[in-house]
């Protein structure tokens, strides 16, 4: 990349990622009106076939009532409770922004450091 | 394909943990060496589309839907495996902490099946089809990634004793043949648009535009 070129570059990308991030709240902003409720692969292939009696004991040994997870989650099903479709939305723009900066801390964090040569 | 708590013995769970923990640390060492300034934002974004993307169930028939994964198209736009497991055990982690998406037990057996095999099948399918046209070799690695990932899942369940074997790997099988055509078609329409948009983001192409 020749120097003259960076600046013109530089805007190319910011507007590449605004519209990544456009596109990723729009599909936020869908989800709860188009997501199918059906179960998906796993959960209904477990419908039909699982070991009652394995599950039984795998949840007997973790202390839980049925399947999920043994940490509370503040919006379990990406639903905040007692708000509707509201709180769908919410909660998915929260976990896409959660998403965005966690991956931005990240990526920052561990990004090879600068040569000093520049 | 996020296994809940329940699925699968804690035993196992603690082994695909420390199996997990192992290909995280090899991605972070991997994020040192080639994330750079430019990677970051593209690296985030991508991040924040595939956890929107993959809220989308799509309805499959037989009463079952489907989502895509994401971890083989981060891996062909970064061009390594251990982008795709780096962000999907990031995805996973909300997920799983926020969501309640996927156990946080068996948060190791789901950053192996959808990160480690998604990854590593779905960037090694791709770069070895490149030849023969970006969409085609995509769709085929995002297809082959989520269907080796479910066989993969059944053969964990299997271990645990949760699904026999050949029911286990009828049904997920069958299942997931076909939610691999959204991520084939997802992955095959993103790579295909930033190959032909922003060459120069994709480090493969002889970093044109550079």
């Amino acid at each position: 990349m020749s120097n003259g070129n960076s600046a013109g570059t530089n805007s190319k990308n910011s507007k590449f990622i605004m519209g990544g991030l456009i596109i990723a709240l729009i599909i936020g902003i869908l989800a709860p009106f188009i997501a199918s409720g059906d179960p998906d692969g796993l959960e209904s292939a477990a419908g039909k076939i699982i070991n009652g009696n394995a599950l039984e004991s795998n949840l007997q040994e973790i202390g839980l009532e049925e399947e999920g997870t043994v940490a509370p989650s503040p919006f379990a099903d990406y639903a905040i409770p007692g708000m509707d479709k509201i709180g769908e939305i919410a909660a998915m723009l929260i976990g896409i922004l959660l998403m965005m900066v966690l991956g931005y801390g990240v990526a920052a964090i561990l990004k090879k450091k600068e040569q000093i040569a520049n | 394909m996020h296994i809940p708590d329940g699925f699968i013995p804690t035993w196992e769970s603690a082994i695909f943990w420390i199996i997990s923990i192992i290909f995280v640390a090899l991605a972070i060492k991997w994020a040192k060496n080639n994330m750079d300034e430019k990677s970051v934002p593209l690296f985030a974004v991508l991040g924040a589309g595939i956890f929107a993307i993959q809220a989308i169930n799509v309805p499959i028939g037989m009463g079952t839907s489907g989502h895509m994964v994401g971890a083989a198209m981060a891996s062909m736009i970064f061009d390594s495996p251990y982008a795709g497991i780096l962000l999907l055990a990031l995805v996973l982690l909300i997920q799983g902490l926020f969501f309640a998406d996927g156990g946080i037990l068996v948060m190791g057996a789901n950053i192996f099946n959808m990160g480690v095999i998604c990854a590593f099948v779905g960037y090694y399918a791709f770069k070895s089809l490149r030849s023969r046209g970006i969409s085609i070799a995509a769709f085929v690695g995002g297809w082959l990634a989520l269907f080796t990932s479910a066989i993969v899942c059944s053969l964990e369940l299997t271990i645990a004793g949760t699904f026999p074997l050949v029911a286990g790997l009828s049904a997920m099988g069958l299942y997931h043949a076909i939610i691999g055509l959204i991520e084939g078609v997802i992955t095959a329409v993103v790579l295909g648009y930033i190959a032909s948009a922003r060459p120069d983001m994709l480090k493969w192409t002889g970093g044109k535009n550079e």
